[in-house]
């Protein structure tokens, strides 16, 4: 009998395909299998229910779908709009501090060691109407009299949520860019200054356009964190009140854990991936662009 | 001899403890399960730990062995069973469940009737049973956590006289602790006084609004579902309801983040001082009356829960107990831990803490208790009174999926986004739809 030899390249590699089919591959190709059946959770024998386009359907033509996935994207921009604004001001003035640096640089992160869940703790009480700091802050100080709705109130309930978002993650751009004003050569700033350039003039025309490759990575990065926001919502207002600050990873988790209707939860995470995977696309081509203006090839 | 004695006053001595030990743990008897090990997934918090600090007393009577693989709050569970159920990971064996939970795991758990003796299923309270019992399945074994919910009061806003005839010149009758909902919204209003104080306040959020919107329909005479589950809540009686929890919030009686509180909000609000009557659970008497966790503490009174238009007391219950699953190796000794856990001492230990229990002779036994406590007995006559007209959540696998389509619905008309009307006809829509999908009718 002749012993079955595969080559030699297959069995190298066969590890890494055995692992990443187990552990992406198998439940990528069930849950997108499980998104045109009626599976529910409670039962297991629905996953051979099979339904076609009926869950792609119902997310399509549902209007709360669509509410949870603009307010998605609102949230995606506004919150790693401000992050790269303060993470850039922050990196800049920690670069500049000749004692301390490494103290404060590891100050910059403590945000981003508490788990998310503690955060949306934290800003549920800071932001509580009644007995939270703000408001208590605020009528202390003879700012207001009224007990301000934070976490209710359509716009500061996700002004809120983003605060917190912000809170926590803006070290994140802090610390990347930080690494990238590390990386600037001298000369060229050097240059610029024998040349005239104020201050202004030489962040805007050397400084920024070298950080650039380093500000997209960052923002592709934090754009896949922030498009699955759940932890820090869900803690905080669970999407409500009213669906005021439902988003889609909100909707989908209680669509597909606490209602059990896993298919129709898979279907939406199907539609809603896209979003991540052109937030991602439009920042690498951002990134290709900037490395290509800077000389640096791909 | 002083040591032939000694050891001969040891041996009665253990034999006396070993007979009241086996009294004491029910019907097991010493090593029935020797070497049997159960697994279980139980409800965590400090509320629930001293039931469990028990269990070791059912594992020297019968020689098993009590594994505890899983400990989360009842919403973490669930969500954990409902996996187990996907993935076929059932075969560990005691869980706990809950009356609000337990129509959704069918597929899950076992049916008690053939594991418990019939004359310990009778010394139950029989309403809890029945709400333990579906499909004639009975599920699961209530231990001492029944909940329904009363009325606490700061007892000072009713000694004043000037505020009294105040009230009196505005509303046209006497300022007593309120004995209706009409009532409660009257001297809510009353008593307001923003950001300060508060008249009232109601959970916001999740089954929790939906529970208690449940009871004030019922109150008013309506339902939620029709007997074959359509919803029946777009009525007459439904949109009355909902405009309480709308007035409240409009006339700034309710803390203006009401709707996003949960249990535990609700508590700390009531205990900080700054609301005048709150409807809430048992477990919390002892918190509210406590002066170094509550700045009302002695001056809690606490009322039956009032009546809705229709003379019906509210009374969304629930109650927390143990199950059996299906593809458990050993029921037996499985459910002779659940029966151990809800008997007689089990529950006396449990309510002694507070919470209310499930069985017949633990309601009398905890009544003659507390008779030298006059806080204790007015707690427990206002929660007995209770009680006797409370009522489950309706019976339907899909009422936690309910109210998840019916709870936006109601925040939505409680801050003013849209009308009773909308809101009502929106809900009542969205779970017909749901109904439908799933074949219900």
């Amino acid at each position: 009998m002749k012993r079955l030899k595969l080559p030699q390249w297959l069995v190298l590699l066969l590890p890494a395909i055995i692992i990443l089919s187990a552990v992406v591959l198998i439940p990528l190709v069930l849950s997108l299998y499980s998104s045109f059946t009626s599976y529910r959770l409670t039962r297991p024998d629905s996953i051979f229910n099979w339904v076609g386009l009926f869950n792609y359907e119902k997310a399509i033509t549902d209007a709360k779908f669509w509410a949870a996935f603009g307010r998605t994207v609102l949230l995606l921009t506004v919150a790693l709009n401000l992050e790269m604004l303060l993470g850039l001001g922050i990196a800049i003035m920690v670069s500049k501090v000749t004692r301390g640096q490494r103290l404060l640089r590891t100050m910059m992160m403590f945000p981003m060691m508490f788990s998310p869940i503690l955060v949306g703790f934290q800003f549920k009480f800071i932001f509580n109407d009644n007995v939270g700091l703000v408001n208590n802050a605020l009528q202390s100080l003879g700012i207001t009299d009224t007990a301000i709705p934070w976490l209710v109130d359509g716009n500061l309930a996700m002004f809120s949520i983003i605060f917190a978002e912000v809170w926590t993650s803006t070290s994140v751009f802090g610390i990347l860019i930080l690494a990238g004003l590390y990386a600037i050569p001298r000369d060229p700033l050097e240059a610029a200054k024998v040349d005239g350039c104020t201050a202004l003039q030489s962040f805007r025309y050397v400084t920024l356009p070298f950080l650039m490759p380093f500000i997209y990575i960052a923002m592709a990065i934090r754009s896949l964190d922030v498009a699955r926001a759940y932890d820090i919502v869900q803690i905080m207002t669970n999407g409500g009140p009213a669906r005021r600050t439902e988003l889609l990873w909100t909707l989908i988790g209680r669509t597909g854990y606490v209602d059990a209707r896993m298919g129709y939860a898979n279907a939406m995470g199907y539609i809603s991936i896209f979003l991540a995977i052109f937030f991602t696309v439009y920042f690498f081509k951002k990134l290709t662009k900037s490395r290509q203006e800077l000389g640096m090839g791909m | 001899m002083n040591k032939y004695l000694s050891g001969a006053s040891c041996a009665v001595l253990a034999a006396f403890a070993a007979t009241a030990f086996v009294a004491q743990t029910g019907n097991a008897q010493a090593g029935e399960f020797d070497g049997v090990t159960i697994e279980a997934k139980l409800i965590g918090g400090q509320q629930y730990e001293a039931l469990y600090a028990r269990i070791p007393e059912w594992e020297a009577a019968t020689g098993a062995k009590v594994e505890i693989i899983s400990k989360k709050n009842h919403f973490e569970l669930d969500k954990e069973f409902k996996s187990d159920i996907a993935a076929g990971t059932t075969d560990w064996c005691v869980g706990s469940n809950h009356s609000s939970f337990a129509s959704q795991y069918s597929s899950l758990y076992t049916d008690l009737t053939d594991l418990i003796s019939k004359d310990v299923v009778a010394e139950f309270v029989p309403a809890n049973i029945k709400a333990a019992t579906f499909d004639g399945e009975l599920v699961m074994l209530p231990r001492a956590q029944f909940d329904v919910s009363a009325l606490y009061y700061q007892k000072d806003l009713y000694d004043d006289a000037a505020r009294a005839k105040a009230f009196e010149e505005e509303y046209g009758y006497k300022l007593a602790v309120p004995e209706t909902w009409a009532q409660v919204k009257d001297q809510a209003i009353f008593f307001a006084d923003p950001p300060n104080f508060y008249g009232t306040q109601y959970a916001g959020k999740d089954e929790a609004i939906v529970g208690r919107y449940y009871e004030m329909v019922v109150a008013e005479g309506g339902k939620l579902f029709n007997d074959d589950f359509s919803p029946a809540f777009d009525s007459e009686e439904g949109k009355r309801a909902l405009q309480w929890f709308v007035d409240l919030y409009k006339a700034g009686a309710v803390p203006a983040g009401t709707t996003n509180y949960l249990w535990d909000d609700l508590g700390n609000g009531f205990a900080s001082g700054t609301i005048a009557l709150n409807l809430d659970w048992p477990g919390w008497a002892a918190f509210f009356n406590d002066p170094s966790s509550s700045k009302v503490a002695g001056n809690v009174g606490v009322a039956p829960a009032p009546k809705g238009s229709a003379g019906v007391r509210t009374g969304w219950s629930g109650f927390h107990g143990f199950s059996v699953t299906d593809d458990c190796e050993n029921k037996e000794a499985a459910a002779s831990l659940v029966e151990f856990l809800t008997n007689e001492d089990s529950q006396k230990l449990e309510s002694a803490a507070g919470p209310l229990p499930s069985r017949t002779a633990v309601w009398d036994y905890v009544s003659e208790q507390a008779k030298d406590d006059p806080y204790r007995s007015e707690v427990l006559a206002a929660f007995k009174e209770t009680a006797a007209t409370a009522f489950a959540v309706p019976p339907t696998a899909l009422w936690i999926e309910s109210t998840n389509l019916i709870y936006p619905e109601l925040q939505a008309a409680i801050v003013g986004d849209k009308t009773v009307d909308e809101a009502l006809a929106d809900a009542s829509e969205a779970v017909d739809e749901l109904m439908q999908e799933e074949g219900v009718y």
